[in-house]
């Protein structure tokens, strides 16, 4: 009996220290939280693309479905050409989210076995506060102005501008912006120096609007795009020397995603020497199958073949891994 | 004979059902189409794909029939084929077209229904890949009043041919596949001194030169004693170059095959490579998302 008790206080002070140890909060402000319930209750207004509640019909399943799939229940593709997951990652895309270097993307990406994709990624696309930005009004025009300041806008120009697909209906979008909400940013996903996180959950009326954006220092409000031109003289290149080891990585990442097997697009690319000695001589070429031209230019679609590839902004892929692909493929 | 189609399908729908072709890494295009030159290759569409066809053949370059008299052959259309296939699943094709006919019958309707059972595994799996393929012709020209002729038609029935045929096709590299087609062609109505049913082994290779363009041969060999050289039969052969530039695939060809059907050229060619009796075609296929 002696030996029993001190075991049955012993568990109970074992199970505390497990929790202790196992526990994923952040001072009193729990890891896992989502950045937006701290700022509302900093005293930020809820966005206008929050959803308190779901319409008839949608759900955050379909939503899922759309995004991975192009296609809920008894309803068309949404796109016959691409879905959501073409061009855009659902994971995050960054260590620290501040810092949008496309070389330490390409490394997170490898790191975490993501494709390096055109465009930003849907991990906290709802914590931003405009889309649409920079140089996509020279290609998209007037149709970004709406789209900049409403996600709901954005989604439907990415459906039928981007994906070459029809308007989502209003529960399927309903559900696809339920979906992206499940896909907000959490606490722990802000680089917050610990000795930070107590300012944040102690907010006074005093010092909120200051913690307010404090606290959105910690996340890019928007995505800047700009569009930029290939190398003046394309066998001489952008003026940096490449370098093969990293080209083979955007590669495997980057173009392979959408070509090989002809997941997304009907011209072919693989690992192979045919593939890569075509891409090679034809990489300081003025014609359709240079890197130099559809990385930066994107390639048409045209009517009744409506597939495309959309170009690279500078943000999301640099001059300089341009020529380490040159590297690699050369 | 039909039981041992019935047998050799059945045997192949279940080693299909055995071995899921989606369930592993396969090689992916073993051909670049879903025809070599005049064969079918072991390729099915990818779900939700159409294709759209057209192809051709000219008259002969050379020969009697060819030359500068027809501008080599550029002047006569030995058949011409538009049609479409469309991709069910990534395993699943059907197919309907046309074609003008270069055989006794003419004015062809063409339907097909091709099967992927087994793809080539990339490290294990299946050494090839297997498709299948079950396809009809109805003649729809003009019955003609006169009983010694095919296209007398005394019933509708002996409009109708058919063929099977089993693709069994290797990758060997990224440059090099090989193809058998061992198949079988049933025509409704024959003449008094043919014979309905024509076994025959079709071979074809390409061999991938650059990036976008490759080298295609194809031959079907027929085997029986009435389809011999001495009685004026040869076995389609075609050799020809296919570029694909992504999404459009253009194929230029030599051929003695006159006809585009299977039904058609594997019965009826009497063209010989040896007298000039070959000809230039060419096919035109885009796909489309649907």
């Amino acid at each position: 009996m002696k030996k029993i008790i001190p075991i049955f206080l012993l568990l109970p002070l074992l199970g505390l220290l497990s929790l202790t140890e196992f526990s994923n909060s952040l001072g009193n402000i729990d890891s896992q939280k989502p950045v937006r319930e701290v700022l509302t209750a900093l005293g930020e207004p809820q966005p206008d693309h929050f959803i308190s509640s779901m319409p008839a019909k949608a759900s955050i399943e379909i939503g899922e479905n759309i995004v991975f799939t192009g296609t809920a229940e008894s309803v068309s593709l949404q796109s016959p050409h691409f879905v959501c997951t073409s061009c855009h990652n659902v994971e995050k895309e960054f260590a620290d989210l501040r810092d949008t270097d496309p070389q330490k993307r390409l490394e997170y990406a490898v790191e975490n076995d993501l494709p390096f994709l055109p465009a930003s990624p849907f991990y906290g696309i709802v914590n931003r506060t405009s889309w649409y930005n920079g140089d996509y009004e020279k290609k998209y025009g007037d149709l970004v102005i709406p789209a900049r300041k409403d996600l709901r806008a954005a989604i439907q120009l990415c459906a039928v501008e981007c994906s070459q697909g029809r308007l989502l209906k209003n529960w399927e979008l309903e559900s696809v912006l339920g979906y992206l909400w499940t896909l907000e940013l959490k606490m722990e996903d802000l680089a917050i120096p610990e000795n930070e996180y107590p300012k944040f959950e102690n907010g006074n009326s005093k010092n909120t609007a200051s913690l307010i954006a404090d606290l959105k220092s910690y996340y890019p409000q928007s995505s800047p795009a700009h569009f930029v031109t290939p190398p003046e003289d394309r066998r001489t290149g952008y003026d940096v020397v490449g370098n093969a080891e990293n080209g083979e990585k955007l590669f495997n990442h980057s173009c392979l995603h959408c070509h090989q097997d002809q997941r997304y697009s009907f011209f072919e690319l693989n690992d192979s020497k045919i593939t890569k000695k075509f891409l090679g001589k034809h990489f300081p070429k003025y014609s359709r199958y240079s890197i130099y031209q559809v990385s930066r230019h994107g390639a048409p679609s045209h009517p009744g073949k409506r597939a495309y590839m959309p170009q690279f902004t500078k943000e999301k892929m640099s001059d300089q891994q341009i020529e380490d692909l040159r590297a690699y493929l050369e | 004979m039909k039981g041992i189609f019935t047998l050799l399908l059945m045997g192949c729908l279940f080693v299909g059902y055995s071995q899921n072709p989606n369930t592993r890494d396969l090689v992916y295009r073993t051909f670049k189409d879903t025809r070599v030159i005049n064969t079918q290759s072991v390729e099915t569409l990818p779900a939700r794909k159409l294709d759209i066809r057209i192809s051709h053949r000219f008259g002969d370059l050379f020969g009697a029939n060819g030359g500068w008299g027809t501008f080599y052959g550029l002047e006569n259309a030995a058949d011409v084929l538009i049609g479409a296939d469309y991709g069910i699943t990534d395993n699943l094709t059907i197919g309907l077209n046309r074609t003008k006919g270069a055989g006794p019958l003419t004015r062809l309707v063409n339907t097909n229904l091709k099967y992927k059972i087994l793809g080539q595994g990339i490290s294990s799996g299946s050494p090839v890949t297997l498709t299948v393929l079950a396809g009809s012709s109805i003649a729809t020209s003009k019955k003609i009043d006169d009983p010694e002729l095919l296209t007398s038609f005394p019933k509708t029935a002996h409009r109708f041919m058919y063929n099977f045929q089993v693709m069994i096709g290797r990758k060997f590299s990224d440059r090099f596949s090989l193809q058998l087609t061992p198949g079988f062609v049933h025509r409704n109505l024959v003449t008094a001194a043919d014979e309905n049913g024509l076994f025959s082994l079709g071979l074809a290779f390409r061999l991938q030169v650059t990036k976008v363009l490759g080298i295609i041969t194809d031959a079907t060999i027929p085997f029986s004693s009435l389809r011999t050289t001495e009685r004026g039969y040869y076995i389609p052969l075609g050799v020809g170059l296919e570029i694909d530039t992504g999404g459009h695939v253009f194929q230029i060809n030599l051929t003695n095959a006159t006809g585009l059907a299977p039904a058609d050229y594997i019965p009826n060619t009497r063209s010989n490579w040896a007298d000039g009796q070959f000809r230039m075609g060419f096919t035109i296929s885009r796909l489309f998302n649907l």
